[in-house]
C-alpha cells in the first residue's frame, strides 16, 4: 500500500507540472492544446540531451528549451497570427511527433538494443523520509516531486495573492480592462505559454529521463491530454489540481500494479489503463459548476 | 468572392509545397539528397497503377474522418475523437463480418456490416454528444478521452474474444474473400469503398447546404444562443451531429477492415484521426473539398511509404510532411485574412477618394 501511494506521488509529480502550467496559462484565456506535444518534445529531447552529455541536468535543461519552442510557435500562431486553438494544437501535435521520432532516428540510426540512460534516483530526505508511513510515501522521491511540492503553493500564491496573478487572471476574464492599465495582453499571454511550455517540457521528460530512461515514440500516449483534463476538472484553480493530480496518478499507479502481477478474467489490464481516461469522462460529466475563464479560448482582437 | 477563392487556393497550393520542401530540407539531415528523393518518388507513383490506385485506397479513410471532424465544426463542436470511432467501427465491422459470413450471401454480409459500423460508431460519438447537451461537457475533452477508453476495447477485445485461431498475435482471423469490399479496377487494392467516401461527401455537402436539417445545424454553429431563440433545439442537434460524426467516422472502420485489411490487427491506422483534421482543416470545412485534400494527404502517405522502404529515409517522414502541411495550412488561413483585409481597405479608400 505504501508502495502504491509512493508510485501515486511519483507518478503524479508530471502530470502536477503539465496541470499547473495549463491552469496559468488557461487564467490568461489560453488553451495549450499543443500540451501534448510539449510533454513529448520534452521526453524527447530530455533524453537526447541526458543521452548525448551523461547528465540528466544538461537533459532537463533542453526538455525546458525544446518544450518552450514547440509553445512558442504555438503561441505565436494562436496568439499573434489570432488562430485558432483546438486545430493549431492538434497540428502541432502531430508534427512533433514526426519530428521526434524523424529525429531520433537522425541521431540515433536503429539501434538494435534500446538506447537507455539510468533515470532519476530518488533522494530520501535525512529525518523526514523517517517518518512513519508518510516519510517513504512523500520524502523519498526525485528530485523533481521535491521541486512539485514548492511550485504548487507558489503557483497558488502568485494567481491569488499577486498583482501578477490578477493580470494573469484579468487577461483571461477581461482582456480590455487589463488593455486599459496598459499592459500588453498578448505579451501576458504569450509569456504564460511560454512558462507552460518550460514546464511541460520538463513533464515530459520526467518520463523519459526520470522514469523510463529511455524514449519511445508513444512514450507520452495522451498523459499531456490528462495534464489538460486536470486543469479543467480542477476548476482552473492550483489547489483543484493537485487534488485532480492525486487521483490522476493514484489511477496510474494502480495501472501499473495491476499489469505487474498479470492479468484476471474479470479485470482485464486494458480496463486499468483506459482507467485515466474513463475517469476523466466521468468526472467531466459529474462536476457541474465550472469556473471557466470567460475568454478562454477566444483571441484578443484589439478595437481600432 | 472570385478573388477569395483564388486565395483560397493559392495560399493552400503554397502551404502544400512549403509543407513538402520544410519535410524536404529534413532530409538533408540524413545526408540525403531531397531533390533526388522527390523525383525517385514522383517517378514511382507514377510507375504502375497499383501504387497509383493505393493514393486513393490511402485517401478512403481519410475522406470519411475528415468529414467526421467537419460536420461537428460546423456546429461549433470539436469531434477530435474520430480515431476512437473509427477504431469502433474497425472492431464491430471485423466481428460482424467473421461472425455473418458463413451464415449469409457476401453482398448482404457487407450492407449489414456497413449499417452496424456506422450505427456503432455513431453511438460512440452520440455519447460524447450527450453528454454535451445533458451536463454540458466539454465534449472536446471527452471526445479526446474515448480515443483511448476505444483503443483499449480493441485491444482487450484482440487479445480475448477477436483473437485469430492460432493465438499467436493480437489480430482476428483473415476474413473471407466473399465479404471482401470489390476491387473497381482489377490488379490494384483500389476497392469500392473509395466510391463510397465520395458519396459520403457529396452527401454530407447535400446534408449541410440543402436540407433544413444541415440549416439548422450551421446556425447552431453560427450562434447557438440566436438559434434557440429562433426555435432550434441546440442539444437535441448536439446529439445528432454527433452521431452522424462518429457513424462517418466509423464507416471508415468498415472500408479499412473489408476492404484493405481483410482482417482486424492491432493499433493499425494509429494516425486517421489526426490527419483527418488536416484535411478538413486545408479543405477549410468544405466537404467537396475533402475528397481533393484527403487525395492529396493519401499521396503524402503512398509517399512517404515509398521514401521509407528506400535507403535509410524513416517512415516517419509521412507524419512530419502532414505536419508540416498542416502548421502551413493554418498560417495560410491567416495570410488569407491579412489579403481579405487590405482589400477591404483599398476597396474604402478608393470609395472615399471620390
Amino acid at each position: 500500500m505504501i508502495n502504491l501511494l509512493s508510485r501515486t506521488i511519483m507518478m503524479g509529480t508530471p502530470l502536477l507540472f503539465g496541470a499547473l502550467a495549463e491552469v496559468i496559462a488557461e487564467r490568461t484565456g489560453m488553451m495549450v492544446t499543443a500540451i501534448e506535444g510539449i510533454f513529448l518534445m520534452g521526453a524527447w529531447a530530455g533524453f537526447v540531451g541526458g543521452y548525448l552529455s551523461g547528465s540528466l541536468i544538461v537533459g532537463f535543461l533542453s526538455a525546458m528549451l525544446a518544450g518552450l519552442l514547440v509553445a512558442g510557435l504555438y503561441g505565436w500562431i494562436c496568439i499573434y497570427l489570432k488562430q485558432h486553438q483546438v486545430v493549431t494544437g492538434v497540428a502541432i501535435n502531430l508534427l512533433v511527433a514526426g519530428l521526434c521520432s524523424f529525429l531520433y532516428r537522425v541521431i540515433f540510426g536503429v539501434p538494435i538494443t534500446p538506447l537507455t540512460v539510468s533515470p532519476l534516483a530518488t533522494i530520501p530526505i535525512p529525518l523526514l523520509s523517517e517518518i512513519p508511513l508518510l516519510g517513504p510515501i512523500l520524502f523519498n522521491q526525485t528530485i523533481l516531486t521535491y521541486i512539485i511540492y514548492f511550485l504548487a503553493p507558489l503557483s497558488y500564491f502568485m494567481l491569488y495573492k499577486t498583482s501578477m496573478g490578477l493580470t494573469i487572471r484579468s487577461a483571461g476574464e477581461n482582456p480590455e480592462a487589463v488593455d486599459v492599465a496598459g499592459i500588453n495582453v498578448l505579451t501576458v499571454r504569450f509569456l504564460t505559454v511560454l512558462l507552460a511550455g518550460v514546464m511541460g517540457g520538463v513533464a515530459g521528460a520526467f518520463y523519459s529521463i526520470g522514469f523510463l530512461g529511455m524514449f519511445t515514440t508513444n512514450i507520452i500516449g495522451g498523459r499531456g491530454w490528462i495534464a489538460f483534463a486536470i486543469c479543467f476538472l480542477g476548476n482552473w484553480n492550483p489547489k483543484g489540481a493537485v487534488i485532480g493530480t492525486l487521483a490522476f496518478g493514484f489511477a496510474e499507479a494502480i495501472a501499473i500494479y495491476m499489469q505487474s502481477i498479470g492479468n484476471s478474467a474479470l479485470f482485464p489490464n486494458e480496463l486499468f489503463i483506459a482507467l485515466p481516461y474513463i475517469m476523466t469522462i466521468v468526472l467531466t460529466i459529474s462536476r457541474k459548476s465550472f469556473n471557466v475563464p470567460a475568454k478562454l479560448g477566444v483571441p484578443y482582437l484589439k478595437e481600432n | 468572392m472570385q478573388a477569395k477563392l483564388r486565395d483560397l487556393l493559392i495560399t493552400n497550393i503554397l502551404a502544400i509545397v512549403l509543407g513538402i520542401v520544410a519535410s524536404g530540407l529534413m532530409l538533408l539531415f540524413l545526408g540525403k539528397n531531397p531533390v533526388s528523393a522527390y523525383s525517385v518518388l514522383i517517378t514511382s507513383v507514377v510507375r504502375d497503377s497499383y501504387t497509383f490506385a493505393d493514393i486513393f485506397v490511402k485517401a478512403t479513410p481519410l475522406m470519411f474522418t475528415a468529414l467526421a471532424f467537419a460536420f461537428t465544426y460546423k456546429a461549433n463542436l470539436y469531434n477530435i475523437g474520430a480515431q476512437g470511432q473509427f477504431y469502433i467501427g474497425a472492431v464491430i465491422a471485423a466481428a460482424s463480418s467473421l461472425w455473418l459470413q458463413n451464415i449469409l450471401p457476401g453482398g448482404l454480409v457487407l450492407m449489414i456490416t456497413l449499417l452496424l459500423t456506422m450505427v456503432g460508431g455513431g453511438l460512440w460519438g452520440a455519447f460524447i454528444g450527450f453528454v454535451k447537451a445533458r451536463y454540458n461537457s466539454n465534449e472536446f475533452l471527452v471526445s479526446m478521452m474515448s480515443t483511448y477508453v476505444a483503443l483499449a476495447i480493441m485491444n482487450y477485445l484482440l487479445r480475448t474474444f477477436l483473437i485469430e485461431t492460432k493465438a499467436e498475435y493480437p489480430q482476428t482471423d483473415a476474413l473471407a474473400a466473399s465479404v471482401w469490399l470489390p476491387r473497381i479496377i482489377p490488379g490494384t487494392r483500389l476497392h469500392i469503398g473509395f466510391v463510397l467516401a465520395v458519396l459520403a461527401c457529396v452527401g454530407v455537402w447535400v446534408l449541410l447546404y440543402k436540407t433544413p436539417l444541415g440549416y439548422r445545424i450551421r446556425a447552431v454553429g453560427y450562434n447557438a444562443g440566436a438559434a434557440e431563440m429562433s426555435g432550434i433545439n441546440a442539444k437535441k442537434l448536439y446529439i445528432l451531429a454527433f452521431f452522424i460524426s462518429g457513424a462517418l467516422a466509423g464507416a471508415a472502420g468498415f472500408t479499412e477492415v473489408n476492404g484493405v485489411q481483410h482482417m482486424l490487427v492491432q493499433g493499425f491506422n494509429p494516425d486517421l484521426g489526426a490527419a483527418g483534421i488536416g484535411i478538413a482543416i486545408l479543405a477549410n470545412g468544405n466537404p467537396i473539398g475533402i475528397i481533393f485534400a484527403a487525395i492529396l494527404f493519401g499521396a503524402l502517405k503512398v509517399g512517404g511509404t515509398i521514401m521509407g522502404q528506400m535507403s535509410g529515409i524513416p517512415s516517419s517522414i509521412i507524419e512530419l510532411m502532414q505536419g508540416f502541411v498542416m502548421v502551413f495550412v493554418i498560417l495560410s488561413y491567416f495570410v488569407r485574412t491579412w489579403l481579405e483585409n487590405n482589400r477591404e481597405k483599398r476597396k474604402l479608400q478608393k470609395a472615399v477618394a471620390k
